[in-house]
């Protein structure tokens, strides 16, 4: 897939139509502005009064609309289309499908390009027959009506001209709608009758659910992008093969309704069976750096997820993002919270170094401000995970890095005043979180586990494989080999719970019976609950553990999870089975935490990268049907093309045919081709002098742009204001020019057989157009009323 | 001002500007008038002399350079005056498309009407034109005469108090003028306010009470038409049953009282003859106004 989803924020929304809405409101004051001053100008004084006038008399208009006329002057337009013949184009439409049909239908293709040309070209024939139509409807029934007078019959009647405005908008609505519903309907039905039968199951409409993207670098920290291999058009960051190097994904909202039905292999190994899970597809690319003459056969790569749900991750994966913050996030990260505590003390006197160099009157030096950036946030992050986890054990750990970050702050806001006592402070706190880590350093990593599920590694399919979809199926209920720390949870909780009930011990030895109750109670296969056992009596006979009121303990009061922890790092609980420790866990109750659900991606294979991007791996959610997603991406066409009625109306109640279609055309072709790249004018970074006038000066001064102009103040701050006049009419202008991608996006997601998502496409597609409404409406409707109707 | 007045104008003028705001053309200088209620007012002067626009002026079409002027007590610029008013233009600037019965209902449903009453106001307006059996046909496949009448037909679908008709028989057939005519007439029995513009001066003699000659924007006469035909010095007797011992006897009596080579009538100056002689004196003695004693006063052929 290479087309990119920006994710969609009300918020973001918000922001558009507020600033949509200023330029709005600024360019109509300057019209009534300048219509003010024109009026004064021509009639003097009297001026005012006639403005006044006419403004109220507007006003007035627009607050007596009749839905009555509005109606008649709909079904006239209406009339006027069909009658006209504007229903030809159906009879193009009706041509193209018989000779498409002949052309597209190649069954040597792989299905799913198949469906997807077809989609394509239905979805492309019906807009690019429909945009003339509607550019000349829009751009031209005003002008002709005014042309031919037959306006002038119109007028002459109690109807408002902003009322034969919204009835010429509104009529070309219903045409376009009419018009594309019945082609869509025909589309519809020629793409399910002209596809092969083997090609239709491939006619779905598939729901992803995109996630976020970040990665950890070969050192297994967290960087905002992988690795570049060179290409810098690849929008894909590239993770090392063989590395601790990981693509993360993070879904939001996964809950039972995210799961799909997808075939397992039965439990006795007869056949298979259907069972809830998720589904994740992805498409990931590979860079080899051995090159194919060195190996005559393209390796294959192989790719692995990790389902992992990682409080510790979370709540300390920001300190990452400082060099000298580091250490103490790796260290909490492994749950190595005394090494932590140790990091800590030594940050905190640095601060005190530099408290002291403060007080000597000298620069802080120790401590860069970036790192207490970062430490007030990731402080503060920490502090927030570990509330949110409404755990008690947690609450004083929360509580000193909250103070930690508290102080950061303040610190960072008296950074000026030079003083010792925010420095004195924030040691202090360091000093105390430290001391907090370090006494619960037990229950901290008792509270929080983390649960990493390694899937078997898998063949990435790649482009020149014929297909790049990779899909995988992981059963809710997934079965993996454990890790030492999921291990040792595991066996600390059955022993804890076995020993509460007194059933670990039977006079002074093991109870016999244990290795039964292991394999039913706990997670232990028949073969692991013997080991367990062995190496357990061994320990008891050695004194390493000991029995006392029936109850069975480590000699030296070490925690059971501290015990086994231990005895796995001795490697003395090696799985006797073939396959590894193998456990089950619960893909939503235990992997997701308030349903995000992180999935790490690895590339198994030496000396190659996996190129990754956001929508490169998503969950597919339950398919819907194929019409839900056409259907949509229909209505985003219509969107589009009640935008251009409305454009065109607009213009042309000013101008005539010929010239509204060339304000319409263009207003189309920049807001299609060239709104990016206003955007990225706009924004690109700024340079001192760079508009014209600077630039002539800063050549005849021959300086360059980032020295700047040799000139008095004055003269500066008046070029640059004459210089900053073409940007301020390019951001206008850009905010202006509807942003007509938009309405594109939704056929991207049908022909590449997705569900088209509401808040991503329809959603900004339909406040773009009913943004422009009103306000065009207005416009148009004061343009035709201060008019005059002739057309000479 | 009085109460009765229609159309009130004051010193209204019109400057045609190109696109550049250059003056192409005064159509319009400092006219001033009044129609009162009731009554049926001929605009009339050579083609060009800005009739129509001060027509449209009046619906709101144009704006004027200057001036003031109300209708029915509004200003032109308001759109709530037309309820009251029906216009039929220069030329029917109809949709052609649409048939009969469906232009009437298009412009009916611009008027606060219900649906029984504008299909009956459409049927008989219908009838009243003569276009029962053409009232199906696209408006496009209508004779000249048939879309002057669809065209008066929409003019009156509000059943308005002033109706403004724009050369009202142009291309009219003799029935059909003659129709047009009595309508008028009709309109005027009815209390409503007529004004038209027109070239056929005998039509306007026939129907008109009042009547304005422009001359280049100019008004040159404006009065009643009774007063403005009449030729007060002469008499005419006119009679189809004079035998001819009678008119010698006449004779006699013309003779005793010393009357030589006399045509025994009183007769009225056509329309016509005013007309060429405004156009004529105005060409030779512009800006001029004359009084209706003026016009009157001066026998045909004698200016
Ligand atoms: N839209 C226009 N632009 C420029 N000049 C115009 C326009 N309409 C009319 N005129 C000019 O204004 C003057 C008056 O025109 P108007 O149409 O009012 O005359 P009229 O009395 O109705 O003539 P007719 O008897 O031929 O209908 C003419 O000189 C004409 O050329
Ligand atoms: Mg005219």
């Amino acid at each position: 897939m290479d087309f990119d989803v920006a994710p969609f924020t009300l918020q973001s929304a918000a922001a558009g139509v507020l600033s949509w809405l200023s330029v709005v409101g600024i360019l109509t004051f300057m019209a009534v502005l300048i219509s003010f001053l024109l009026s004064v100008a021509r009639n003097g004084a009297g001026g005012i009064g006639i403005f006044t006038k006419g403004l109220l008399s507007y006003l007035e208009d627009v607050g007596s609309l009749s839905p009555r006329r509005i109606l008649a002057l709909t079904n006239l337009t209406l009339k006027e289309a069909i009658r006209r013949k504007a229903l030809l184009v159906f009879a193009v439409f009706a041509v193209l499908l018989m000779f498409a049909g002949w052309f597209l239908t190649n069954s040597n293709e792989r299905a799913e390009l198949q469906v997807g040309i077809h989609i394509a070209f239905i979805l492309q024939t019906i807009s690019w027959l429909l945009l003339p139509v509607v550019f000349f409807l829009s751009c031209w029934a005003l002008p002709e009506d005014i042309r031919i007078r037959s306006l002038h019959t119109v007028v002459t009647k109690p109807a408002r001209r902003i009322e034969i405005v919204l009835g010429r908008i509104f009529g070309m609505w219903i045409v376009t709608f009419i018009v594309l519903v019945s082609m869509g309907i025909i589309g519809y039905v020629w793409i399910v009758r002209q596809l092969p039968p083997e090609a239709k199951n491939q006619l779905t409409c598939r729901v992803p659910l995109f996630g976020y993207l970040h990665f950890l670098d070969r050192e297994g920290q967290a960087a905002m992008n992988g690795m570049n291999v060179g290409d810098v058009w690849d929008f894909r960051s590239y993770i090392e093969g063989n590395s601790p190097g990981r693509g993360v994904f993070s879904f939001d909202g996964i809950d039972e309704s995210s799961l799909v039905f997808g075939t397992q292999t039965a439990a006795d190994g007869s056949g298979t069976v259907q069972v809830p899970g998720l589904m994740l597809e992805c498409r990931f690319e590979a860079f080899r750096t051995v090159k194919g003459s060195e190996s005559s056969i393209i390796q294959g790569v192989q790719a692995q997820y990790t389902l992992s749900n990682n409080p510790r991750e979370t709540a300390f994966g920001l300190f990452a993002g400082s060099s000298l913050l580091r250490p103490v996030g790796s260290a909490l990260r492994d749950a190595q919270y005394k090494t932590g505590a140790n990091r800590l003390e030594e940050i905190a006197a640095k601060v005190a170094t530099d408290s002291d160099s403060v007080k000597a009157g000298a620069e802080a030096a120790e401590v860069k401000q970036n790192d207490y950036f970062v430490l007030r946030l990731a402080a503060a992050y920490a502090a927030d995970v570990l509330r949110t986890r409404n755990d008690a054990a947690l609450t004083s750990a929360a509580a000193a890095f909250q103070k930690v970050s508290d102080s950061t702050n303040d610190l960072l806001n008296r950074m000026s005043e030079k003083s010792a006592e925010p420095y004195t402070a924030l040691s202090a706190a360091l000093t105390e979180l430290a001391g907090v880590l370090t006494q619960d350093a037990e229950t901290l990593n008792e509270h929080l586990p983390r649960l990493d599920v390694v899937l078997p590694s898998f063949h990435v399919a790649e482009y020149h494989e014929g297909s790049a979809q990779n899909i995988n199926f992981v059963p809710r209920v997934v079965r993996f080999s454990a890790d030492a720390e999921t291990q040792s949870r595991s066996l600390a909780a059955v022993f804890e719970a076995l020993n509460s009930k007194n059933q670990l011990v039977e006079g002074d030895a093991l109870n016999p019976n244990l290795p039964g109750l292991l394999h039913s109670e706990g997670e232990l296969s028949e073969a692991n609950a013997n080991l367990v056992t062995e190496v357990l009596s061994e320990q008891l006979t050695s004194g390493v553990l000991k029995v006392a009121d029936g109850k069975l303990s480590v000699a030296d009061g070490q925690r059971w999870l501290q015990y086994f922890d231990s005895l796995i790092q001795k490697n003395l609980l090696v799985s006797a089975d073939s396959e590894g420790w193998m456990m089950e866990r619960d893909l939503i109750n235990d992997l997701t935490t308030d349903g995000r659900l992180r999935v790490e991606v690895s590339c198994v294979n030496d000396q190659m990268y996996l190129g990754m991007a956001r929508p490169d791996l998503f969950i597919r959610k339950p398919d819907r049907a194929f019409l839900v997603g056409y259907t949509k991406a229909l209505v985003s066409t219509a969107l589009m093309l009640m935008l251009i009625v409305i454009l065109g109306v607009t213009v042309s109640c000013i101008v005539k045919g010929p010239v509204a279609l060339f304000f319409t055309l263009t207003f189309f072709i920049v807001g299609q081709f060239f709104h990016g790249f206003m955007q990225a004018i706009l924004y690109s970074t700024e340079l001192k002098g760079t508009g014209a006038i600077a630039s002539a000066i800063m050549g005849a001064q021959h300086r360059g742009p980032s020295v700047g102009m040799d000139v008095s103040e004055t003269t500066q701050r008046v070029v640059e204001g004459i210089d900053s006049i073409p940007r301020g009419l390019l951001w206008a202008f850009s905010q202006i020019v509807p942003d007509f991608t938009a309405f594109n996006a939704a056929s991207g997601f049908v022909e590449n057989g997705f569900d088209v998502p509401f808040a991503e496409t329809v959603v900004p597609a339909s406040m773009i157009c009913l943004g422009f409404l009103i306000p065009c409406v207005l416009i148009a409707g004061a343009l035709l009323k201060f008019r005059e109707l002739e057309s000479k | 001002m009085s109460n009765d007045a229609v159309i009130e104008i004051r010193n209204l003028s019109k400057v045609y500007r190109d696109f550049w705001g250059r003056k192409k053309v005064q159509a319009v200088k400092s006219l001033s008038m009044d129609v009162k209620k009731g009554e049926v007012f001929g605009l009339l002067g050579p083609n060009g002399s800005g009739k129509t626009t001060t027509m449209k002026m009046l619906l709101g079409l144009l704006f004027p350079t200057s001036g003031e002027m109300t209708i029915l007590g509004k200003p032109a610029s308001d759109v709530s005056k037309n309820e009251r008013i029906g216009y039929l233009p220069e030329e029917s600037y109809l949709y052609r498309f649409l048939n009969a019965d469906e232009t009437l209902d298009f412009y009916g449903r611009l008027f606060k009407m219900g649906s029984a009453e504008r299909n009956r106001r459409a049927d008989e307006l219908i009838e009243m034109v003569g276009l029962a059996k053409a009232r199906r046909r696209q408006l496009k496949e209508y004779s000249k005469g048939m879309t002057r009448r669809i065209g008066l037909a929409q003019a009156l679908i509000n059943d308005p108090d002033l109706v403004l008709l724009d050369e009202p028989t142009s291309g009219l057939d003799p029935i059909g003028t003659r129709e047009m005519k009595d309508l008028i007439l009709r309109l005027k029995a009815q209390g409503k306010t007529v004004v038209m513009c027109s070239h056929q001066l005998a039509d306007v003699q026939d129907v008109c009470d009042r009547i304005a000659v422009l001359f280049q924007g100019e008004l040159k006469v404006l009065g009643r038409v009774e007063d403005l035909l009449e030729v007060r010095n002469e008499t005419q007797i006119r009679s189809s049953s004079l035998s001819e011992a009678a008119i010698s006897e006449i004779r006699e009596v013309l003779k005793k009282h010393n009357v030589s080579d006399a045509v025994v009538s009183r007769p009225r100056a056509d329309l016509e003859e005013l007309f060429l002689r405004t156009v004529r004196e105005s060409g030779e003695r512009p800006g001029r106004r004359f009084t209706t004693e003026e016009i009157a006063g001066k026998p045909g052929g004698q200016a």
